[in-house]
């Protein structure tokens, strides 16, 4: 891997290495040199600059959760290290809420969540994030509804005027990565499933999912065969049935060891019009920011991870109707 | 396919759409009347709980399950075969099912409740026949799920006229195979016999940090310390039992990850502590059977089913 240190063999190596330094290693000051100074960080919940953001942010999150684990689930990638690389990693959780801290006074709960990163790396460093946590597994798993947390964060961040600002288009900042993914076929026929549910064609998951499918999705929910995966993408459509749905960025890949799969990452904008996971239809303008891991079979879609950020939906309800009590 | 696959109706593609096929014919669309022609007259079944002999006693057993849980589903996650039309084929064939219990039967009056489980099958076969088999179902996870306990199932089973299987019991099926020569069947096995030898080092050196664990008692796990924490409950219980491998099967098709699937027994004294409480000296024979999936960073996805209740119906009938 030209640029990059050669301790690591490949880059999900790389990745897989970096996260357990940084993390359960405390290396924490390693991000000096592992992340840009100004690396743009957006996840549903804020927009963030700088690595002294980031190292500020992984150490509160240490502090509230110092026997966080991170196994690293996947890393599906694309790109080269001439012209950069872009990982996908898929992220498998453990935590104890010892700490008081972002999440309130801490409730000794035993925590399990995903998250999915898609870091940009170039030279032995990251400069361009998109990371997504399910926050609606870890509020649930402390024992809060999801839109009363939001609600909650609203009034502790300083009210709707002095909140954090949930991620949109409109506050995005670009960073250097420009890249789309590849055009490997498994990343292509994952993207056409999606684009399909999302376009109410929901015959494509009897068609093209297993029907012994795991699914594992937002707010820590699992489930199995096509009932399961049709009822949660019909409530998150059904919430926004007239937003937009985009293909960010899409990543196939065949490798050995490994089931063909593909690293999907997408955004849904738009109104919530419509009655589905969000209760009583607001109007409100939202901006949902997902990302999807499938891994593919003999007998179709097998295994199916998609995250986004309830609490940060919630939030940009609860700022757009201004029920913030 | 690579291998030939021959003797079976046309309508099948490959072994595995034949196993997968069977099971949603006869189950889910209630073709239980082909059983008839899809098992052998004199087919033999192993279950942990006991061993059966012919298809009349198969059909009768398939409907009582049936009227105990009619909405059951049977999921096929996986096929893991080996074998050819002379030797016969041989399935590893693991399935999810879910179902609700809204019948009367084996687990007494209708709970309302629902399970989700898995069973994995072994079933020999030839000429679109199935002749002998070998299966394990999470009856632990099942119980559990019901509200019942598995102890109590089983002293509640004691004098019910039926004993769990035990070696001694057995009879030759007509099938004699011991899977194949792949190497990731090679290395499960190695790295099972490493485990009931104590050498648990072999967990963090042989299964991914991120791995995915199901295991007897639908008990789901996530990396090192939940696979020592299952393997060794179990281990502990009988440690001196001898451990063995009665067949191993290894694949690396396209479209899966390589992945194995292991068939096995332990067969001593109940003389340690684990997870059936204190020692009591019982012989037991434990029959398993383990599929695993490998990837770039080692084992990532683990299914070990045993029955719990077969086991603390051995230990029941020792101690009265």
């Amino acid at each position: 891997m030209r640029g990059f240190d050669n301790r690591w063999k490949d880059f999900p190596d790389y990745i897989i290495g970096i996260t357990k330094e940084i993390w359960e290693d405390r290396g924490l000051a390693t991000l000096h040199d592992y992340y840009a100074p100004d690396i743009p960080v957006r996840s549903p919940a804020s927009m963030v600059i700088g690595n002294q953001d980031v190292i500020a942010a992984t150490m509160a999150t240490l502090a509230e959760f110092p026997d966080r684990t991170l196994y690293g689930e996947d890393v599906i990638w694309s790109g080269t290290p001439e012209d950069g690389m872009l990982s996908s990693h898929r992220l498998h959780s453990t935590a104890t809420h010892t700490g008081d801290g972002a999440y309130g006074k801490a409730t000794g709960k035993r925590l399990q969540y995903r998250i999915i990163a898609d870091c940009h790396a170039i030279n032995n460093q990251i400069n361009d994030e998109w990371l997504i946590r399910d926050q609606g597994a870890i509020v649930r798993q402390m024992g809060w509804d999801p839109a009363d947390y939001a609600r909650d964060s609203i009034a502790r961040e300083g009210g709707p005027e002095n909140c954090v600002q949930p991620f949109t288009p409109a506050i995005d900042q670009p960073g250097p990565y420009k890249g789309r993914g590849n055009d490997n076929e498994w990343g292509q026929k994952y993207a056409d499933i999606l684009t399909r549910i999302m376009g109410a064609d929901l015959a494509v998951i009897p068609a093209e999912y297993d029907r012994a499918c795991q699914l594992e999705y937002a707010g820590g929910r699992s489930g199995l065969s096509h009932g399961d995966a049709d009822k949660f993408w019909t409530s998150l459509r059904s919430s926004f049935p007239n937003a937009k749905f985009t293909i960010e960025h899409q990543i196939g890949r065949d490798d050995p060891m490994m089931p063909p799969r593909a690293a999907i990452r997408w955004g849904l904008h738009g109104k919530h019009e419509g009655w589905g996971a969000f209760g009583t239809p607001t109007g409100a303008e939202v901006y949902i920011m997902g990302a999807s891991h499938a891994e593919f079979g003999p007998w179709g879609l097998r295994r199916e991870y998609t995250l986004f950020d309830e609490t940060a939906v919630w939030k940009q309800i609860i700022l757009a109707t201004g029920a913030v009590e | 396919m690579t291998e030939a696959f021959t003797g079976f109706s046309q309508r099948w593609v490959d072994f595995p759409d034949y196993i997968i096929g069977i099971t949603k014919e006869i189950w889910e669309d209630r073709g239980i009347a082909t059983l008839h022609d899809y098992y052998a007259d004199d087919v033999v079944m192993r279950f942990p709980s006991g061993i059966l002999h012919g298809n009349q006693t198969v059909i009768n057993g398939t409907m009582a399950t049936i009227a105990e849980f009619p909405d059951r589903v049977l999921l096929a996650e996986d096929v893991i075969w080996s074998g050819d039309a002379e030797t016969g084929y041989l399935s590893s064939h693991r399935v999810r099912t879910t179902g609700t219990h809204t019948g009367h039967g084996a687990f007494g009056a209708p709970t309302g409740k629902q399970f989700d489980i898995r069973v994995i099958a072994d079933c020999a076969a030839k000429s679109d026949t199935i002749y002998d088999e070998w299966l394990v179902r999470d009856y632990g996870g099942m119980a559990r799920q019901l509200g019942l306990d598995p102890q109590q199932i089983a002293r509640d089973q004691v004098g019910d006229g039926t004993r769990p299987f035990t070696p001694a019991d057995d009879v030759d099926g007509g099938y004699h195979g011991t899977g194949n020569t792949n190497e990731w069947g090679e290395k499960y096995g190695d790295i099972l016999n490493r485990i009931m030898a104590a050498d648990l080092a072999v967990i963090p050196r042989e299964y991914d940090r991120a791995c995915h664990l199901h295991h007897a008692g639908a008990r789901d796990g996530l990396s090192h310390a939940d696979a020592d924490t299952y393997w060794t409950a179990l281990r502990s219980s009988f440690p001196s039992a001898t451990f063995a491998i009665h067949h191993q099967i290894g694949r690396d098709d396209p479209m899966m990850p390589p992945r194995a699937a292991i068939r096995w027994s332990l067969t001593g004294k109940h003389d340690g502590w684990g997870m059936f409480g204190p020692p009591t000296g019982a012989p037991v024979h434990v029959m398993g059977i383990s599929h695993a999936e490998f990837g770039p960073w080692g084992l990532r996805h683990e299914t070990t089913l045993y029955d719990e209740v077969s086991i603390w119906k051995q230990i029941a009938l020792h101690t009265g």
